[in-house]
């Protein structure tokens, strides 16, 4: 027989294979395993963070069924024309060659008692920690006369991907004069400045088009919004005219809409054959989480600010717009930031690693019009039994056109930031 | 402060010897910094208005950082940053990115 240089190596790999097997140092210590349902800000972050910083001693497994995630942040400048699809939308490759194990199918449900994931194709996957991060569902119960059916006449687009450029299509197919409608959502909801930076996308749209007859209307079940001053201020330097906004006590309260012929009716005012409807309904957390029973009654799971561990199961972290995350927002910057204290804490936990109390921070750009972007934040801790702000800030009426432009370089640098965060 | 001026602290920093502030802790650096590079690529790239801050020297980040904590610079999102760490945070913080590489 010739033996090869190829199959010595080959067998002499095979002995060492049998040596490892027959030890039982080795035997007794097979890696702890850490799940994480969720390819999103908070997903994706935690499974790059567990996966890097214990440098091959955990394994990491990311339950996310899409090969493409397209980011819900950023995704009004799509929307606007200042960004293009391809631009918000990502692979998981890298996450993958830095040593997380990507499985591309449903989390359908969490058996806490066995602790497992049951995955869509049936098969279990045990785990020592388990990190739920689905972000939000939608309520479809909760706009009268709007159901799921419903979502390809009145889109959301809250979820981002085919709702995106479904709504984008439809609000480059209004005509000059035409009326959009949008039924922004009651709290707690996905990005709170996000329905108003998306109607300063519409009303940018319209304008560049010459459309300067058309309107926006928006319906808000609050009396008050996130940057509330500063949007208004910007709407009416930018779209004189073009946005009405109208809270419970102006517009009487959201009556129904009808998707058959575009219609939304108020106590006060019939919308009828509106060239688009944009509803954003009611949100709680993704069904998974509610399934396992990790929420409480608000429909949000409750977590120990410390360390973002479910207040309900100690093998579980609940991270981004899932859970009840205090002072913060439901954003995406903030999914990142939660991601990264339990990536911490869980090391902590399964590999003595040390740890540090946790810090959380977050900051929302919004993009009023070219060159003017408006910025809230804060940076917050574990406080009281919840997550309090130590610091905020939010932008100011009459600032500078410089400030504003440095604003949006600012936004411009933070996504390039949050993107290589997450997918490496 | 604009870029010459940034470039000649640089420089100032350097033949100081950048190393001679409070030696800082950088593990606890490095669980900080996760909450800097949110915005701040770790690689060194800049991306818009995000500046680089790898590879500074100690005594610059730390006066950098104290400036913003301070309210003498401009720029609310690192005021608010800046107002939640002590003097060991932004002493392990600048340890911490010293030790990064900046992008070629």
């Amino acid at each position: 027989m010739i033996v090869s240089r190829r199959s010595l190596l080959r067998s002499g790999s095979a002995a060492a294979g049998v040596f490892a097997l027959g030890a039982p140092a080795i035997l007794g210590q097979a890696k702890q395993r850490v799940v994480v349902i969720g390819g999103g800000p908070g997903g994706a972050t935690a499974a790059r963070y567990l996966a890097k910083d214990s440098e091959g001693k955990l394994d990491v497994v990311l339950v996310e069924p899409k090969k493409q995630f397209t980011t819900c942040f950023h995704s009004n400048l799509y929307v606007g024309d200042f960004k293009k699809f391809e631009e918000i939308t990502h692979g998981y490759e890298k996450i993958a060659a830095q040593g997380v194990r990507m499985n591309h199918q449903m989390a359908n449900s969490i058996d806490r008692d066995k602790k497992e994931v049951v995955l869509a194709d049936g098969s279990r996957l045990s785990y020592d920690r388990l990190v739920v991060s689905p972000g939000i569902d939608l309520k479809y119960d909760s706009v009268p006369g709007w159901g799921r059916e419903h979502e390809e006449t009145m889109p959301h687009a809250w979820q981002a991907g085919d709702q995106t450029k479904l709504l984008k299509a439809k609000l480059d197919a209004v005509p000059d004069g035409g009326v959009i409608v949008m039924i922004a959502p009651p709290n707690p909801y996905r990005c709170p400045p996000g329905p108003y930076e998306r109607v300063s996308m519409m009303a940018h749209v319209l304008k560049a088009k010459g459309r300067k007859n058309a309107k926006i209307v928006v319906i808000d079940p609050k009396e008050a919004f996130s940057k509330q001053g500063v949007f208004q201020e910007g709407w009416e330097k930018h779209y004189p005219g073009m946005i009405e906004w109208m809270g419970p006590k102006t517009h009487d309260g959201l009556k129904s809409v009808d998707p058959k012929t575009n219609t939304v009716e108020t106590g006060f005012e019939t919308y009828k054959n509106a060239a688009l409807v944009n509803v954003i309904p009611a949100q709680m957390a993704g069904k998974i989480a509610r399934d396992a029973q990790l929420v409480n009654q608000s429909g949000f799971c409750p977590i120990l600010p410390e360390s973002m561990k479910s207040a309900l199961d100690p093998n579980i972290y609940v991270l981004g717009d899932a859970c009840i995350a205090g002072d913060m927002p439901k954003s995406g910057f903030s999914a990142n930031s939660q991601a990264k204290v339990a990536a911490m804490m869980i090391r902590g936990e399964l590999l003595g690693a040390r740890t540090f109390p946790a810090r959380y921070t977050n900051t929302c750009w919004s993009l009023i019009e070219t060159d003017d972007v408006i910025k809230v934040g804060g940076a917050y801790e574990a406080k009281d039994g919840a997550i309090k702000a130590s610091s905020t800030f939010v932008s100011q009426a009459k600032e500078s056109a410089e400030l504003r432009k440095q604003n949006t370089q600012e936004n411009i640098g933070w996504y390039a930031g949050i993107v290589a965060d997450m997918f490496g | 402060m604009r870029g010459g001026g940034r470039l000649s602290l640089f420089a100032f920093a350097l033949l100081a010897g950048g190393q001679s502030a409070r030696a800082g802790d950088i593990a606890l650096g490095e669980y900080l910094s996760s909450a800097c590079v949110t915005c701040h690529q770790k690689s060194g790239q800049v991306t818009g208005g995000v500046p680089a801050i790898v590879g500074w020297p100690a005594d610059q980040f730390v006066a950098v950082m104290n400036s913003y904590k301070n309210r003498e610079r401009d720029n609310e999102v690192m005021r608010t940053q800046a107002a939640s760490l002590s003097a060991d945070d932004i002493a392990a913080l600048a340890a911490y990115f010293g030790s990064l590489k900046p992008a070629k």
